[in-house]
């Protein structure tokens, strides 16, 4: 049973140059939501509830809540 | 001259190895690097566990201007007790570049990471697919569709120990010779599709709720730390000055060894 689509799978068949392209194309893409994406995907951190944010450092309305949706 | 789009992690990784492999490309990353999907938004790294490794790392960071995220500080100290380091910077494009690291990823045995760095011959280190799956063993449910695809890329014995397809797993069970621990092998070796898809399920079930056992150890240890973390001002999260001020947090909030529970 195929478990990615068609668009996933033929990356296969992508150069090195073709695959890196694409990729910074969809990077640009994906920036648009830095806001919504959980603080962490990897690292032992992943289950924090409440990190400080960057910008605001010490402020709680400043902070990333991970919800039950972003950590799935 | 049109510039030639590149992947900005794979060229980190290039850079971080330029003096010899210290970094190896792991999670989302090495996955677009296997081609099974793009849609990576980070950059994550096994880190050869070294002072050498980590200050390498943390001066090229510097170099572009990134900033500590709440996290361990990249030490051996911290890195050995499984613990991870989180950056981030802006590149040319303004665009966001989150950097994070690790020395002992979970469910991965040493000598597989020894080994990969004795071997390593091209600065695009990249995990090998059998510990990559292990590292996507994890709490995530969509892990779990990559690890299929990941899987059908390895010979046929290491396939079937570790795919979670259950088609694949009923087409290689004829052609596996030897015993095996695994319950869904078991059940294709007989032909019994319906067992083969509830002991998938079963196994997913019991890897994503260790892994988050293991990751609710984590957050309750770092609790204090990251209260102070959340304390520092912009200015002194950002490299290199950074590195000294959140070793001393940590050397004061962070333990760096965490007792993990029993298996689930």
């Amino acid at each position: 049973m195929q478990m990615l689509s068609d668009d996933d799978l033929n990356l296969g068949e992508l150069s090195d140059e073709e695959l890196a392209q694409a990729w910074d194309l969809w990077f640009d893409l994906a920036q648009a939501t830095n806001d919504a994406d959980p603080p962490y995907t990897h690292g032992v951190f992943q289950a924090v509830g409440v990190v400080p944010s960057i910008e605001q450092p010490g402020d709680s309305s400043g902070s990333e809540t991970i919800n039950a949706e972003g950590r799935t | 001259m049109i510039a030639v789009a590149a992947n900005v992690y794979f060229d980190l990784t290039r850079a971080f190895n330029a003096r010899g492999p210290i970094v190896a490309l792991a999670s989302g990353q090495a996955v677009v690097h296997y081609r099974v999907a793009i849609m990576s938004k980070d950059g994550d790294w096994v880190i050869h566990e070294t002072a050498d490794a980590c200050g390498r790392v943390l001066e090229i960071l510097g170099d572009r201007d990134a900033v500590y995220r709440p996290g361990a500080p990249l030490d051996p100290r911290w890195l050995s007790g499984g613990w991870s380091s989180h950056f981030e910077y802006a590149d040319e494009k303004g665009r966001r570049i989150r950097c994070d690291f690790f020395s002992r990823p979970p469910r991965v045995a040493q000598q597989a990471i020894d080994r990969l760095f004795a071997a390593a011959d091209d600065p695009l280190l990249v995990v090998d697919l059998e510990s990559l799956i292990r590292m996507k063993q994890t709490q995530r449910a969509k892990d779990y569709a990559v690890i299929g695809e990941l899987a059908a890329r390895l010979p046929p014995e290491q396939e079937a120990l570790l795919t979670t397809d259950a088609d694949r797993l009923l087409k290689l069970a004829p052609v596996i010779h030897g015993t095996t621990r695994r319950p869904a092998l078991e059940a294709a070796a007989i032909g019994d599709r319906d067992a083969v898809v509830v002991e998938l399920a079963r196994e997913q079930d019991r890897l994503r709720r260790r892994d988050r056992m293991r990751l609710d150890a984590y957050a309750a240890a770092a609790q204090p730390y990251l209260q102070a973390f959340a304390r520092l001002p912009a200015g002194e999260r950002q490299l290199p000055q950074a590195h000294r001020r959140v070793l001393e947090l940590a050397d004061r909030h962070l333990p760096a060894h965490v007792s993990l529970p029993e298996e689930a």
